[in-house]
């Protein structure tokens, strides 16, 4: 018996066949993100399919010889599926969302045609794609543009550059590629001064100056999956007892694990930056109750004494 | 899926006994198992999507009914991209990470490859941008908003009952517009917020969705309120990049301003963000005017040093 998912596929492998005639098993596979093992189990699905009347000659014809032999797929007899199907709404909207998270990472130069795609399929899909918005901390079009071609021209860049912990830093960096993580863009790249890879968040990116020196040959960078600041071996776990007025904490940073008692709640999260805690807690100020290790909290005392010892000379 | 074809291909409606006769599957089933299959596969035909209707092709005989597609609400319209737009198209299709709409964004672009789409990896290459959802209620709220559901659930320990309208995602958040039907208004709900299981109320498509353009004025709302108030502060030379890109240069007595640190004139919306924001910055700004500010922070960093040892 056929499934939804598969008769879905189908649909769009018999048009899609007869769009691509030889198609390569592999390549079609990944296309309908199946495996190869799949995609055969469709096309043995097919064989069986076509005109009513189910004679020879009203039947979808699959060179399966080919399939098997090569590794090739021949389609024919089917000229009268010759259309995929419109998209349901869960299609369009996830399409459309991917889309115009691209629209917020894309440099000025790919924001045009981008841009026109996006009207095309809201006009293939109806009023349903303005229900869904997305909006990236991405920095300017220009500095995306800036970056995208020095990406593509493999050439070193200076950034003016504000870290976690505010200090402005002037990195010299290899750029790889723009990213987006938790609503944030970041640009990817090798650090020549520390002879790493660094991300740096786009909107903290105050200029970018390509140096004109080429870059060195780099490695693909690692991924910056879900996770990935539990992969910085600086990375240390602090826990934070909060009030509950505080608990938009739990919201905004990516956080490891909440536990929420009465009046309070309690946080885990991963620090790569001491300085990006200690502003953190001077934020938060009264909405602290406690800070598991206690030495974070004693670089936020003492830099609110500090700040405390500026007013009173004023 | 013969049953698709047998249907698409008819420029009529076809009786069951007719689909009974000419679609193979249905062969050698009896009566009540032909009933089953055929409604079960009438179902999951329309579930997917297939425009599946039911009508009779006689005046004189309306109660003879049969089922047909039509072509045109069932093919994707011609619809045709130039380069830059496809490679855009097919950047898109690896921006899901949530499992669920990866697979449904791929299959989009799979259809639109079967219309002749093929999209140049090689373009766009350094652009690796991706979108995905932590709340637990997210898969649910989605659904519900494309298929147009009303759902209900818990918000913030109170029961509600709504209309999706829209979703947003916003700093790593996801947002849900939605008619409060109880309360008869639109409102926004953080999707994190939503602490219980989500029902659904009611078939798909049971409501409307106004137009577009209220509706960018619902999401322009998630942006902060608008930055009316007007702090002057300090900032030490060549610190505090985020203040300062807000700011601009300020006139202020000089013996206030401590040496090493400039006067800016910096704008905010919420007095409790700002005293936090300023606070984070230690001893790299200080503020000068309006008064109350000033002794917010001085309150809070005292709050801060107090907790040393």
């Amino acid at each position: 018996m056929t499934s939804v998912d598969q008769v879905s596929r189908l649909l769009a492998l018999v048009p899609y066949l007869q769009h691509h005639p030889d198609a390569e098993l592999e390549a079609t596979a990944q296309v309908f993100g199946v495996s190869s093992r799949q995609l055969i189990a469709d096309l043995n699905v097919l064989w069986y399919c076509g005109l009513p009347g189910g004679g020879p000659g009203d039947l979808i014809e699959i060179d399966m010889d080919a399939v098997n032999d090569s590794g090739r797929i021949r389609l024919s007899n089917a000229e009268y599926l010759d259309r995929p199907m419109r998209f349901t709404p869960d299609e369009a909207l996830s399409l459309v969302v991917a889309l115009r998270t691209v629209r917020e990472l894309a440099p000025a130069s790919a924001a045009p045609g981008i841009d026109s795609a996006l009207a095309k399929l809201e006009q293939a899909t109806g009023t349903l794609a303005a229900t869904a918005k997305v909006a990236v901390a991405s920095g300017s079009a220009e500095l995306r543009d800036l970056l995208a071609q020095a990406i593509s021209d493999a050439v070193l860049v200076r950034l003016e550059y504000t870290d976690a912990g505010q200090d402005l830093t002037t990195p010299l960096v290899a750029p790889a590629r723009l990213i987006v993580r938790d609503g944030f863009g970041y640009l990817q790249g090798w650090s020549l001064d520390r002879q790493a890879w660094r991300t740096y968040r786009l909107d903290r990116i105050s200029s970018a100056e390509p140096t004109g020196d080429a870059s060195p040959a780099l490695p693909e960078p690692p991924e910056f999956g879900p996770g990935w600041l539990e992969q910085r071996p600086e990375a240390a776990e602090v826990t934070l007892r909060l009030r509950s007025e505080a608990a938009w904490v739990a919201e905004y940073y990516p956080i490891r694990k909440v536990r929420r008692g009465e009046d309070w709640l309690e946080v885990d999260l991963l620090v790569a930056d001491p300085g990006w805690l200690r502003s953190l807690l001077l934020r938060l100020g009264r909405m602290v109750i406690s800070v598991q290790p206690e030495p974070a909290r004693q670089a936020a005392s003492e830099a609110a004494a500090e700040a405390l010892a500026a007013y009173q000379a004023g | 899926m013969n049953l698709a074809i047998c249907l698409l291909l008819a420029r009529r409606f076809v009786e069951k006994s007719q689909i009974r006769e000419v679609v193979e599957g249905y062969h050698g089933l009896s009566d009540a198992a032909f009933e089953r299959t055929f409604e079960r596969d009438k179902d999951e035909l329309r579930g997917m999507g297939v425009p599946v209707e039911t009508g009779s092709n006689s005046v004189l005989f309306p109660d003879d009914i049969g089922y047909r597609i039509r072509r045109k609400d069932f093919e994707l319209p011609p619809i045709s991209f130039t380069a830059e737009e496809t490679a855009a198209l097919g950047l898109a299709a690896t921006v899901w990470e949530s499992a669920t709409q990866a697979e449904q964004a791929v299959s989009a672009l799979a259809k639109l490859r079967a219309a002749g789409v093929d999209p140049d990896p090689e373009r766009l290459a350094g652009l690796a941008p991706s979108i995905g959802a932590r709340e637990p209620a997210f898969a649910e709220i989605w659904a519900a908003t494309s298929e147009r559901v009303t759902v209900r659930f818990s918000y913030k320990g109170q029961p509600r009952r709504v209309q999706p309208w829209a979703m947003a995602y916003r700093r790593g958040s996801w947002y849900l517009v939605a008619l409060d039907v109880d309360k008869g208004e639109r409102r926004t709900f953080k999707v994190s917020r939503i602490d219980s299981e989500v029902t659904r109320m009611g078939k798909p498509g049971s409501y409307h969705v106004p137009g577009e353009v209220e509706m960018d004025a619902v999401l322009a709302g998630l942006e902060p309120g608008p930055a009316d108030a007007e702090a002057i502060v300090a900032i030490r030379d060549g610190r505090a990049a985020d203040l300062r890109r807000r700011a601009r240069p300020a006139a202020a007595e000089a013996d206030a301003v401590p040496c090493g640190f400039s006067a800016f004139a910096v704008t905010y919306s919420r007095t409790g963000d700002f005293v936090g924001e300023v606070c984070a910055h230690g001893s790299d700004v200080i503020v000068l005017a309006p008064a109350g500010i000033r002794r917010s922070v001085i309150a809070q960093l005292k709050a801060v040093a107090g907790g040393r040892k």
